[in-house]
């Protein structure tokens, strides 16, 4: 089917491995791990998601005819978790999430339908710490998956709300300035601009959004020319993010972004993007909604955010930095060596290597042959009690007792 | 993969685009293609000619990479960031949504989209149109958005060229199809009933392009614009 593939173990164990880091490092924030069904209710989603979404989801109806989709992400359903299950639960709490999510759009080039989601919510705290702390745990995850060279670009929704509201334009102009926003289309942008005659600094500002970028000095620039609550709130709570990041040790990585464009009716607050180098789209994104709780009637403020497991992958591939993970030894046997063969193994395996023993016999050629379709790193032929045959790769080969096999292997991987 | 080469490092795949800090820009094939070398030209970015980057598809001078793909390939290109910035008609963009940004109306290459129906035919205006209006075209997206925005119900049929055939054959009441002089609409004895649209070369850039190289590509984007609206 197109859009859907199979894993082949590099890839698979990658993905699980980056997934294992990522949940390990939420784990030590405090994050909690939970597990929603893959599949939910319309009904559900349809409260968090817009027509466009709600249009991608994959939908069918089950034996009661009632109609469920496969999700499209995992905020709305730990959304509904925390009002439901967990609704006797102390606020805030810290939950954390992995999975594959689906699309029923069927994309271009090699566009995929399933893909591999890690995330984080924070629920029932607001405010620039909590903010900061989503961010600063992304940026840690990102790292934890092994990505040595990414930056974080945060930005802040209510910025471009706070000029909407002081911008003076027709309503009808102002839902086209929204919707080419939306659709990123500059052109029409100015088309709608340039046929109003009054100029102010709020039009400036929509024409230059996507080169709003930078550092602390960006706020500043900014501050001197809105003139509105909202907007400037934004850039107070931005600065003082900027400032706990900097004590969260991602003062280099973190960039300002007030043209950041995300789906303004979800978020409410600051917004931020993970990217790593040369990759056409962001690894991690997420942001403060503190609207859809309510929707599931306990309502609290909230952020999160979802890493790209496909997207963590591509990038450790790209670097060669994909972790290896090749099978450690290759244990042949042949007559009495069956029972070293297997005592060896075991040995490995609680030095947590990745042994294979064979499963018939085999001597010199043919266990090399089947060595190399193995592919581990070592091969240790045991053709009796006392000694084993050990050969490395691209070694040569010695007779040693099986127990000091078994220690040399063991020191080589510490 | 041979199952044998399961445990193989993967080879370090080149970085898409090349040396850092180069810029890439995707070129559309056809009608848009002098229009979009003379823009990089009049930009002082590269001369090329047509006739050496459709023998080569991919040239890279002084930290500047251009390829030459399909029209309605720009927009995956620049969307998967392949490239950082694409040139493309309006049109294309009608059919795509993906996550570009379209930064700059290049003002070339002008055509209207356009639905037209044979001489003979007695449709006209909305009032004219059957319960059931079929349609051929190659933008079929655009096609069905715009008649469902009417409220009118229709039948899309896809092609992909020799669009002006269809109605003389009699299968579809009418076309929406591209027209920048309406003489192949003429030739055809095919009338104009309606605009859908207004089309010119768009300048697309690349959502991470733009964030993590901003300085480079909106200096190219600047640049670009420079040229453009001197060009008129």
């Amino acid at each position: 089917m197109p859009g859907f593939r199979d894993l082949l173990p590099e890839e698979a164990e990658a993905l699980r491995g980056a997934q294992e880091s990522l949940l390990e490092e939420m784990r030590r924030w405090g994050y909690r791990y939970v597990v929603t069904p893959m599949v939910e209710s319309i009904d559900v989603l349809a409260l968090g998601l817009n027509a466009e979404q709600q249009r991608r989801l994959f939908k069918f109806s089950d034996a009661r005819g009632e109609v469920v989709a496969l999700v499209g992400e995992r905020t709305i359903p730990v959304a509904r978790l925390v009002a439901g299950k967990l609704r006797s639960a102390a606020l805030p709490l810290r939950l954390c999430y992995a999975g594959p999510v689906l699309s029923a759009d069927e994309g271009r080039f090699h566009q995929r339908r399933e893909t591999y989601q890690v995330g984080a919510e924070l629920v029932g705290a607001s405010g620039p710490a909590a903010d900061a702390e989503v961010i600063a745990l992304a940026a840690r995850c990102l790292e934890a998956a092994g990505l040595r060279r990414y930056q974080v670009d945060v930005g802040h929704s209510e910025f471009f709300q706070g000029i909407m509201d002081a911008v003076r334009l027709p309503a009808a102009v102002k839902a086209g300035v929204r919707s080419a926003l939306a659709a990123r289309d500059f052109v029409a942008l100015e088309e709608l601009l340039a046929h109003t005659p009054l100029r102010s600094a709020e039009h400036e500002l929509l024409l230059r959004f996507p080169a709003l970028r930078g550092g602390a000095e960006i706020l500043e620039a900014a501050g001197g020319l809105v003139r509105n609550r909202r907007s400037e709130q934004a850039l107070a709570e931005l600065a003082r993010v900027q400032e706990l990041l900097v004590a969260h040790g991602l003062g280099a990585v973190v960039g300002l972004d007030l043209g950041a464009i995300r789906d303004f009716d979800y978020y409410t607050g600051v917004i931020f993007e993970g990217y790593g180098p040369d990759l056409g789209r962001p690894v991690a994104q997420g942001g403060r909604y503190d609207r859809l709780l309510e929707r599931f009637g306990r309502p609290a403020p909230a952020t999160g955010f979802v890493v790209q497991l496909d997207l963590v992958w591509e990038l450790l591939a790209r670097g060669g930095r994909a972790p290896l993970r090749r099978i450690d030894a290759a244990l042949a046997w042949t007559g009495s060596g069956q029972a070293t063969a297997m005592r060896l193994g075991s040995t490995l395996r609680l030095f947590g290597m990745r042994a294979v023993v064979d499963t018939e016999a085999r001597r010199d050629r043919e266990a090399r042959a089947w060595w190399r379709a193995v592919g581990a790193e070592n091969l240790i032929q045991c053709r009796g009690t006392k000694t084993v045959a050990w050969t490395a790769h691209g070694g040569r080969t010695r007779s040693l007792p099986p127990e000091q096999v078994a220690a040399r292997l063991a020191g080589a991987l510490s | 993969m041979t199952p044998g080469k399961g445990n193989s490092r993967p080879a370090p795949r080149p970085s898409p685009r090349g040396v850092e800090g180069e810029i890439s820009i995707a070129l559309p094939t056809g009608m848009l293609l002098p229009g979009a070398l003379r823009l990089l030209s009049h930009a002082g970015v590269m001369r090329l000619s047509a006739a050496e980057l459709g023998r080569r598809l991919l040239v890279e001078r002084s930290g500047v990479r251009v390829i030459l793909v399909r029209p309605a390939d720009v927009p995956a290109y620049v969307d998967h960031g392949a490239a950082d910035l694409g040139i493309v008609g309006k049109d294309v963009l009608w059919e795509s949504n993906g996550s570009h940004y379209e930064l700059v109306d290049l003002h070339f290459g002008p055509c209207r989209l356009v639905l037209a129906v044979p001489e003979e035919s007695k449709l006209n205006g909305p009032e004219t149109w059957p319960p059931l209006m079929r349609v051929a075209t190659k933008l079929p997206r655009t096609t069905a958005a715009w008649f469902e925005a009417r409220g009118q119900a229709v039948e899309v049929v896809r092609l992909h060229g020799s669009v002006e055939l269809a109605p003389q054959v009699g299968l579809v009441d009418g076309i929406v199809d591209l027209t920048a002089s309406g003489r192949t609409l003429r030739e055809n004895k095919l009338r104009v009933t309606a605009t859908l649209g207004s089309s010119t070369a768009r300048l697309i850039g690349n959502q991470a392009s733009l964030k993590t190289r901003t300085d480079a590509v909106q200096a190219m984007v600047a640049r670009l614009r420079e040229a453009a609206n001197h060009a008129d």
